[in-house]
């Protein structure tokens, strides 16, 4: 009975985030121990986990593969990028107080570890504190928007991702720019798009971007990801709106942590 | 022997942490893998009765909480109330078959996610109930099929009186 209550009493110090930083310093403390472990069971294992995968030289070609799979994810942001900037450029220029994401620094990192929990959609790279990552930091890969890191050790960082229950990531759609909130709604699941006002115009396939509002937790500019299906039934407040990550979040080893932090 | 349980136990749940988070995880089936940490508390409670088996899984439990995104404590609950159970019902049985430890690190896995996932909905999170348990009983079921004797075999030596030469993963607490 003990410990039952002080089980309930760290979990709900910890959901209420009276734990004045102890939990996540134990947390990195733990991972900064365990980084050096998992490294030497990665070099041990991915070996063997590439023989198994086919081929005599499949590390090799995984890594080439990937390689190319994030440059053609970058050119294929950047070419979103430029058809939609020019329409938004005038705007975005005149809100020079707000940060650009194309403009920021970034850190590059690979995807050491995913989804530690059954219950969680995050993913472990390889950069910590040590390399200026800091907790609130948005994530990208190639095409778009991966998630935020949610905690950082020196050697490594959690990053819980936009398809994560816990994730809710302000965006722009529409030819006018409207505001919308693309939330996450479980692993493998498409994002659930709130807010949109019923006979917004919308097209299949259209890139919702990060509209840098939602408290300011991602800068403006960040393709998120584009819309699957859209739909309204007559008494409906909103337009029920699905839309995919631009990312494919099941794939992801490498990626770039924007450094920004979100305002206070 | 206090101290030898201790030791014993850290070594334990060191090499289950490796398991868990350096190997486990990456064999992952569309993004669901194995729980060598939830059979913990259920050996831990099989051999060493109700007591031992909540002290075991809240420690195991808090262990696993380091690594884990989720809100800290939710597995040292879990553990402890999966500890505390398995041993109760392994007080009840008297000359058990091999295979008992076996079914019961499944039902032991099944209760322990369930819980899980229903703290998860409490505390806000309704996606783990309504999404990502079933995937995560229909990858986790089957490995723990193949990591509960192991586990239990694992956690005997670390439980174990002094004295006794050899692990008693057959024998339940009584």
């Amino acid at each position: 009975m003990l410990l039952v209550l002080a089980s309930i009493t760290i979990i709900t110090l910890d959901f209420r985030g009276d734990t004045s930083g102890v939990i996540p310093a134990l947390r990195s403390t733990a991972e900064d121990a365990f980084s050096p472990i998992r490294s030497a069971v990665d070099a041990a294992v991915d070996p063997v986990a590439g023989f198994l995968a086919g081929a005599a030289n499949a590390g090799a070609l995984e890594r080439e593969n990937a390689l190319l799979r994030a440059e053609n994810g970058a050119l294929r942001r950047d070419a979103i990028q430029v058809a939609a900037t020019r329409a938004r450029m005038a705007a975005i220029s005149a809100l020079d107080h707000l940060p650009w994401a194309g403009s920021l620094a970034r850190v590059d990192a690979e995807v050491v570890a995913a989804n530690s929990s059954n219950f969680a959609s995050t993913i472990v790279i390889d950069k910590g504190t040590s390399q200026g990552v800091a907790v609130g930091m948005p994530v990208v890969a190639g095409a778009g928007l991966v998630g935020r890191v949610v905690q950082a050790w020196s050697t490594g960082s959690t990053v819980s991702l936009i398809t994560s229950t816990s994730s809710q990531v302000g965006v722009t759609l529409g030819a006018k720019g409207s505001l919308a909130l693309a939330a996450g709604q479980g692993r493998s699941r498409s994002l659930q798009v709130d807010y949109v006002a019923p006979g917004t115009r919308l097209h299949k396939g259209e890139v919702l971007f990060t509209s840098g509002l939602q408290g300011g937790t991602y800068p403006p500019g960040i393709p998120v990801a584009f819309v699957r299906s859209f739909s309204a039934s007559g008494s409906s407040t909103q337009e029920n709106v699905a839309a995919e990550p631009e990312v494919d979040l099941a794939g992801l080893q490498y990626v770039s942590v924007i450094e920004w932090e979100p305002s206070p | 022997m206090r101290g030898q349980v201790v030791t014993r136990g850290s070594l334990v749940l060191a090499l289950a942490v490796v398991l868990q988070y350096a190997i486990l995880v990456r064999i992952s089936f569309r993004g669901s893998h194995a729980d060598f940490m939830v059979l913990l508390p259920f050996g831990a409670g099989y051999v060493a009765g109700p007591e031992r088996g909540a002290a075991f899984g809240f420690v195991s439990g808090l262990v696993a909480d380091l690594f884990l995104p989720t809100p800290f404590g939710m597995s040292a609950l879990v553990g402890c109330l999966v500890g505390y159970l398995s041993g109760m019902a392994a007080s009840g049985l008297v000359r058990p078959a091999w295979w008992v430890p076996l079914f019961g690190g499944v039902g032991a896995t099944a209760i322990s996610l369930g819980l899980y996932a229903m703290l998860g909905y409490v505390l806000g999170q309704p996606a783990m109930l309504d999404h990502d348990l079933f995937p995560a009983l229909a990858v986790a079921l089957p490995a723990s099929f193949v990591l509960a004797l192991p586990a239990v075999r694992l956690v005997s030596w670390a439980l174990r009186p002094a004295g006794r030469t050899r692990p008693s993963f057959a024998e339940p607490a009584r």
